[in-house]
């Protein structure tokens, strides 16, 4: 199959980028001709001796050199300036889009307010997915009357991401039965890929790690740290158990507000045991896993999609602290240490002494995290993607049928009483569904 | 019998299609039955628009007029032949070719350039897998039309050939020192092959170009090559020429050049025959292989400036082997017994 992967790659700063196109792209190139499309300014040059990669203008978009290709792939992800150039030009070339977030309202805001400047465009994706209330929701967000995690909770603009969509992919399988309610496309729900460690590596990470068992324990955050990841409340929980020097806080990604971030170390008295070291070179990265202790990985609000970084975190063996919310809610008990959202830091102080009284058991989590990997082995993803493409290109005449069906009802509206079009609604329907189906319609269709 | 031949084409575009129409009404008029012909505007771009004129296609009522029964409708074209009638019959010239074999060409491939159009391309296609089976009979221009619907859409159907307008008006004289080449001017008939293959000819080879340009600039790219490779001397464009003219020069051509690809007929094929002339075509020409036997009827070359300019060296040599073909194609046309009659004794049956 000739495929255009539309992702972030590495060296992004995204998780998309540096754990998904990184674990996946090797298995998909190795059984398919793939050209990886960007936009960015610079891709690691390792990355070419996996994959082709070629450059387009979200605004130009090579058209002729796409549709060479039997689907196009985009993943699409939360970060406005990272996805807003193939998000653009997903909506105009159908393809698959695989959904690294469920909630995409801070995407859109970002993308139809601050970057492309079409307030009316962002109006109109709210009022299509939730008609009059997300209509009123969207201005008030505007004046600054609705906060942007109300509306993303409320209103996460999953679907206008799939607009037009051959098909749809969700690494959530608790996602899956909504999804597959709202979307107008196939949908499916795959395993997040992921290559892990070979044994004796793993090993050798966990020979490290008892050796160095002793207090103080480190303590991981890792990633794209937006408000949602609970810093604040992870500092509050630290701050707040006698315990406290037992433990290092090593907080490894960009801050969505660093000075705010620096002003609560030093008002809750952690500045000796809190490090901000920024966003880690992949190098780096293994040297602070393989040492650490525990990884804290929370989300609230959650943007409902899989993580790659616990992932990670399972493939080194690290125990870990997650929110009992969106896809972490569906990991299997005794691979995670659930914290409640209502009860952030009483849940988090109590795992931390908890880890304290028996940190063995901590380490028996993370082993048994590590296990789970063993379901996203990124071969099966590939078999599971590429089925998923053939089907949905089966069904893309659809897609016109759908526009058609949209002009018709909105055309005859304009000058045909509704009593007066049902019967030329019901034989336009009928029309349109033989001709997409291959099938004549019938009452039971 | 009331017969309806619906086709559908470009307002102000008179072309090889329209000619059919008129000629198959005729036909059928002649035969005893009413017939009219319902052509349908047909846009394709941009090609959000196709599916809206589909749609519009299914929408007909031609089953009856003023009370009156349409006996059998004859569907032609892309996508007039999706209109529904039971008593419909297809006689398929070709379907929306760039949603087919012209998907990927690098001249004729149109939706490729549109964002849209691999899903336009699918909905084409589901629509034509579907929605064709409901005719009563199925037929096509050329074998080559057959054989390109049951590749892609997995339909069986019989070529019916019939015969160039005014056939028996065409006429052999003796030849002269040209080679004659009839199409509209694009890159798909490839004028621009046999330019340069007449720069690599040994002989003094001359060809005379007639038809129009479907754009200005493709004529001028011609002329600009001719003037390039300085062979200003050796062609001749001609421009929109009469009937009479055109007949007159196949009458006095050496014989015909006509390297199209993927022709879905080619009545330039049939005519050069009626006027007892060889044929130069390509291997990839599609139509004219039904009916060019090469070294017989001609000389069938591969699709490069070196190998057409060998097929014409050879011609131009050899004005007596060019004289037989040109009899044997005569004959060949014979043999075949291409007629309206046939065709429309089929297509009502």
């Amino acid at each position: 199959m000739k495929i255009n992967w539309f992702s972030p790659l590495p060296p992004a700063r995204s998780g998309i980028a540096q754990n998904f196109a990184r674990q996946l792209l090797p298995a998909l190139a190795g059984r398919h001709d793939v050209i990886a499309w960007t936009d960015q300014d610079q891709v690691a040059p390792e990355l070419s001796q996996i994959v082709r990669v070629a450059r387009y203008q979200p605004n130009n978009p090579p058209w002729r050199k796409l549709n060479e290709a039997d689907v196009s792939v985009y993943n699409l992800g939360n970060h406005g300036l990272i996805h807003g150039g193939m998000w653009n030009v997903s909506q105009r070339h159908a393809g698959i889009v695989i959904l690294h977030d469920l909630c995409l309202h801070d995407f859109f805001a970002m993308v139809l307010l601050r970057i492309l400047e079409k307030p009316d465009a962002y109006i109109a994706a709210l009022e299509r997915w939730y008609g009059e209330d997300g209509r009123r929701a969207g201005e008030a967000f505007r004046k600054g009357g609705i906060s942007p995690e109300c509306m993303t909770q409320e209103f996460p603009l999953t679907g206008e991401a799939t607009r037009g969509a051959l098909g749809a992919i969700t690494h959530s399988r608790r996602a899956l039965a909504d999804l597959k309610e709202t979307l107008a496309c196939p949908v499916i729900a795959l395993e997040h890929p992921y290559v892990a460690a070979d044994e004796s590596r793993h090993h050798q990470w966990l020979a490290a790690r008892t050796a160095a068992a002793r207090p103080p324990y480190r303590l991981v955050v890792f990633g794209y740290l937006s408000r949602n990841r609970r810093l604040e409340a992870v500092l509050e929980a630290l701050a707040g158990i006698p315990e406290r020097e037992q433990f290092r806080l090593d907080v490894c990604g960009e801050l969505w507000d660093e000075g705010h971030i620096r002003t609560q170390i030093e008002r809750l008295g952690l500045g000796s045991l809190v490090k901000l070291s920024g966003f880690l070179p992949e190098s780096l990265v293994e040297q602070k896993l393989s040492t650490a202790d525990l990884a804290i990985n929370l989300r609230f609000p959650s943007m409902g999609e899989a993580s790659g970084s616990q992932l990670q975190f399972w493939d080194y063996g690290l125990p870990t602290l997650v929110t009992r919310t969106g896809w972490y809610a569906s990991l299997p008990e005794g691979t995670a240490a659930f914290v409640r959202p209502e009860y952030e830091i009483e849940d988090i102080k109590a795992h931390l002494g908890a880890f304290l009284a028996n940190p063995g058991a901590f380490r028996a989590m993370g082993e048994r995290g590590r296990q789970v990997l063993k379901s996203h082995d990124p071969e099966k993803y590939v078999n599971a993607l590429t089925g998923f493409a053939s089907l949905a290109l089966e069904l893309s005449p659809r897609i016109p049928a759908l526009e058609l069906a949209g002009r018709v009802g909105s055309d005859l509206a304009q000058w045909l009483h509704p009593a007066a079009s049902a019967y030329l609604l019901e034989r336009a329907s009928r029309e349109i569904f033989t001709m997409c189906e291959g099938k004549s319609h019938d009452r039971n269709s | 019998m009331k017969v309806l031949i619906l086709t559908s084409g470009v307002p102000f575009i008179r072309g090889g299609a329209e000619i059919l129409a008129e000629s198959l009404r005729d036909a059928v008029c002649v035969a005893g039955h009413q017939a009219e012909i319902v052509a349908l505007p047909f846009q394709s771009c941009p090609p959000s628009r196709i599916s809206e004129q589909m749609l519009a296609c299914r929408l007909l009522d031609v089953t009856e007029t003023c009370g009156v029964r349409i006996d059998r409708v004859i569907g032609l074209k892309f996508p007039a032949y999706l209109v529904p009638h039971p008593h419909k019959v297809i006689w398929l010239l070709h379907q929306h070719r760039t949603a087919y074999e012209f998907w990927d060409h690098p001249a004729a491939g149109d939706l490729i350039h549109y964002p849209e159009g691999p899903v336009v391309r699918d909905a084409i296609r589901q629509a034509d897998r579907a929605l064709i089976p409901e005719a009563e009979a199925i037929y096509t221009l050329s074998a080559n039309v057959s054989a390109r619907l049951r590749r892609f859409s997995g339909i069986d159907a019989e070529p019916l050939y019939n015969p160039p307008a005014s056939a028996m008006l065409f006429y052999k004289d003796s030849a002269k020192d040209y080679f004659f080449f009839p199409s509209r001017i694009n890159p798909v008939k490839r004028q621009w092959l046999a330019v340069q293959a007449l720069a690599l000819c040994r002989e003094p080879v001359r060809v005379r170009f007639a038809g129009e340009a479907d754009h200005e600039a493709q004529r001028a790219e011609c002329v600009r090559s001719v003037r390039e490779l300085r062979l200003g001397d050796r062609v001749e464009w001609l421009g929109m020429v009469s009937e009479q003219q055109k007949r007159d020069e196949y009458a006095n051509s050496l014989g015909v050049v006509f390297p199209p690809v993927d022709e879905d007929y080619g009545y330039v094929t049939l005519e050069a025959m009626l006027s007892s002339k060889p044929v130069i075509t390509c291997a990839d020409s599609g139509g004219p292989l039904e009916f060019v036997v090469d070294r017989v009827t001609g000389l069938v070359a591969d699709p490069t400036p070196e190998s057409l300019a060998q097929a014409m060296d050879t011609l131009w040599a050899d004005r007596r082997s060019a004289t037989a073909m040109g009899e044997a194609g005569r004959a060949r046309y014979a043999d075949l017994k291409i007629s309206w009659e046939t065709v429309v004794e089929n297509l009502l049956r």
